[in-house]
């Protein structure tokens, strides 16, 4: 994540700076000059004005050139002798106090001109701060969104397995009730064909569901992106962080770093990361091994990335560990026996390996390889 | 009176399930009554006769095992048959605790669905026929004085006359007339049998 920079501050050249001191105090002069017949005394405010807007705009040297042409000007103009740069004894005073505030006037201005300045500054970074963050937070909710979505893929085969039984139930009660009255002495013909036209209706309605899913599922094309596999781990490790503290399971990364990017789809080996760290927590929740650990690392070994993860559970049944990525093999009471198998059809859809073996201090380490490809352009 | 033809009541939110359920069991020539939810189950007048109820355990609102401590709360008791689409163990065991017939998944098979209706049928006729003696017996207790209520209550405790006339301060003598009108009013042909119907009535539990 790098910051941007602050978008370029108007600045003005040397030239425009002494320029703005030149015309302000040429303004306050002619000014002057105009007004001089309305007051008794020297009028010499409108030059504080204008060492003011030149320090303002011009910064602390435009005022100090203002507040040196102003004196030069007054002492020439205004301050008696008239027309000439000696001072009367009776305006010395007048004219050093003139100085003085002059001075001091630039000093105000510029002073509060550079504080504006940098509060305007610090404004400014803080709102690119907040719309960094703010992107950034969008994009983890997203994510979250569909990981959130994943995490219901059980319910959604729940769902899936009513929805079909239902009219399968139907038309097998229908199927053994087309027996009966056709069985029955005299066989009732009547109801025996009314059955079988709802028979018909069932299946026909099976059918519907079940091309209704295919729909479903046909609208997930993979959409592959280059992408850093530690991001999308850190990312999970994120995500799953209060799950695990629920559990009271501490979750371990270590992630080589310098890994390439892989051309992937990156929600699908999210699905099998979050699956394989689901299962790991799943694994320690009847153990009773201190600290419960759940690692998550990854490597390169030659042209391949290796993810694993790593976890202290009950280990691997030797008996099961065949029939583990079949479909609907489960060992969990509410488990769809989907997770592993689903899994290692996206590996393997990514020309990758998933498979597991057994942790040698206790527990299970599952590991999906996926090919680098070398031909990575970099952008 | 005792021989009602059993009804079958099916309550399924699936209109589909629900008709082939039906059929089937009219195939087979039973009575059946369909709901196609819990509240018009309980909203419907029910006939007093022997029979079951097939419950979906996935129902809109009240799922079914919830609605089977329902009916048990409101003392309905009626035998129920699950049907579920996907075998839950735990909620199976749950289920069968609380005195479920069966557990059936879908799509069940019809004999497996009518051996577990007249499985159903027949604890509830032995119910039902229970219920009726009890109420008998309860009718026949209530005629009795209360002299022969106390009588009655240490006589099948195990007492002798000799006890009973003790216990109760009258004479032994008193205490056979007593006797003899318990076992004449409660109808029983002996001892024994006079201790079963205290046994029915809970008579023995109460000391």
């Amino acid at each position: 994540m790098q910051t941007n920079p602050p978008p370029p501050r108007r600045t003005r050249s040397t030239l425009q700076r002494y320029g703005i001191a030149l015309l302000s105090v040429a303004a306050a002069f002619v000014s002057t000059l105009c007004l001089q017949h309305l007051f008794p005394y020297p009028f010499l405010f409108l030059f504080f004005g204008a060492v003011m807007v030149s320090a303002w705009f011009g910064g602390t040297a435009a005022g100090l050139v203002a507040v040196l042409i102003s004196t030069v000007v007054v002492d020439y103009f205004f301050v008696p002798p008239f027309y000439s740069f000696s001072i009367s004894a009776t305006s010395e005073a007048y004219f050093g106090a003139f100085i003085a505030c002059a001075l001091v006037a630039s000093w105000i201005s510029s002073s509060k001109k550079k504080s504006e300045e940098a509060l305007k500054e610090t404004r400014d970074q803080l709102e690119i701060r907040v719309s960094e963050r703010t992107a950034e937070l969008m994009k983890t909710q997203a994510d979250l969104a569909h990981l959130s979505q994943v995490m219901s893929m059980g319910e959604l085969a729940a769902s899936i397995a009513h929805e079909i039984s239902q009219p399968l139930t139907a038309v097998v009660a229908h199927g053994h009730a087309c027996v009966e009255w056709l069985s029955a002495s005299p066989p009732n013909v009547e109801k025996a064909r009314q059955t079988a036209d709802r028979i018909i209706q069932d299946g026909t309605q099976a059918g519907t569901v079940v091309s209704r899913i295919r729909a479903l599922f046909k609208k997930e094309t993979p959409a592959k992106s280059w992408f850093y596999m530690n991001e999308v781990i850190h990312q999970l490790t994120l995500f799953l962080r209060d799950e695990a503290m629920r559990r009271h399971i501490t979750i371990q990364t270590d992630l080589a770093s310098g890994l390439p990017r892989i051309m992937a789809d990156r929600i699908q080996l999210q699905q099998v990361i979050l699956n394989l760290a689901m299962n790991g927590m799943d694994a320690m929740a009847e153990t009773t091994e201190d600290p419960k650990e759940l690692v998550i690392r990854s490597r390169q070994e030659g042209e391949a990335m290796v993810v694993q993860v790593e976890d202290c559970g009950i280990g691997l049944n030797p008996e099961t560990a065949e029939k583990m990525f079949d479909p609907f093999f489960t060992t969990k009471p509410h488990g769809t026996g989907m997770g592993l198998s689903i899994s290692r059809s996206i590996v393997e859809s990514h020309e990758g390996r998933l498979s597991a073996l057994p942790r040698p201090s206790g527990g299970a380490i599952f590991q999906f390889t996926l090919p680098i490809h070398s031909h990575e352009f970099n952008d | 009176m005792t021989d009602l033809r059993p009804t079958i009541f099916v309550i399924d939110d699936d209109a589909s399930v629900r008709d082939a359920v039906s059929n089937l069991l009219e195939s087979v020539g039973l009575h059946v009554q369909v709901f196609k939810s819990t509240e018009a189950f309980q909203n419907a007048s029910r006939p007093d006769v022997p029979g079951c109820l097939i419950l979906d355990i996935r129902l809109p609102g009240m799922n079914g095992l919830e609605f089977q401590e329902t009916l048990e709360k409101a003392g309905v008791e009626i035998p129920i048959i699950f049907i579920t689409a996907h075998g839950d163990v735990p909620m199976t065991s749950r289920a069968m605790k609380a005195g479920a017939i069966e557990f059936l998944m879908k799509p069940f098979q019809k004999e497996d669905l009518l051996a577990a209706i007249h499985h159903g049928i027949d604890r509830d006729r032995l119910r039902r026929e229970e219920q009726a003696e009890i109420s008998v017996l309860r009718s026949r207790f209530e005629a009795l004085t209360s002299r022969e209520r106390e009588v009655m209550d240490l006589v099948v405790a195990g007492l002798t006359n000799k006890e009973v006339a003790a216990r109760l301060g009258i004479s032994e003598v008193t205490i056979k007339m007593h006797r003899g009108q318990v076992t004449r009013k409660m109808e029983a042909d002996s001892l024994p049998g006079l201790v079963r119907m205290a046994d029915k009535l809970k008579l023995r539990n109460r000391r």
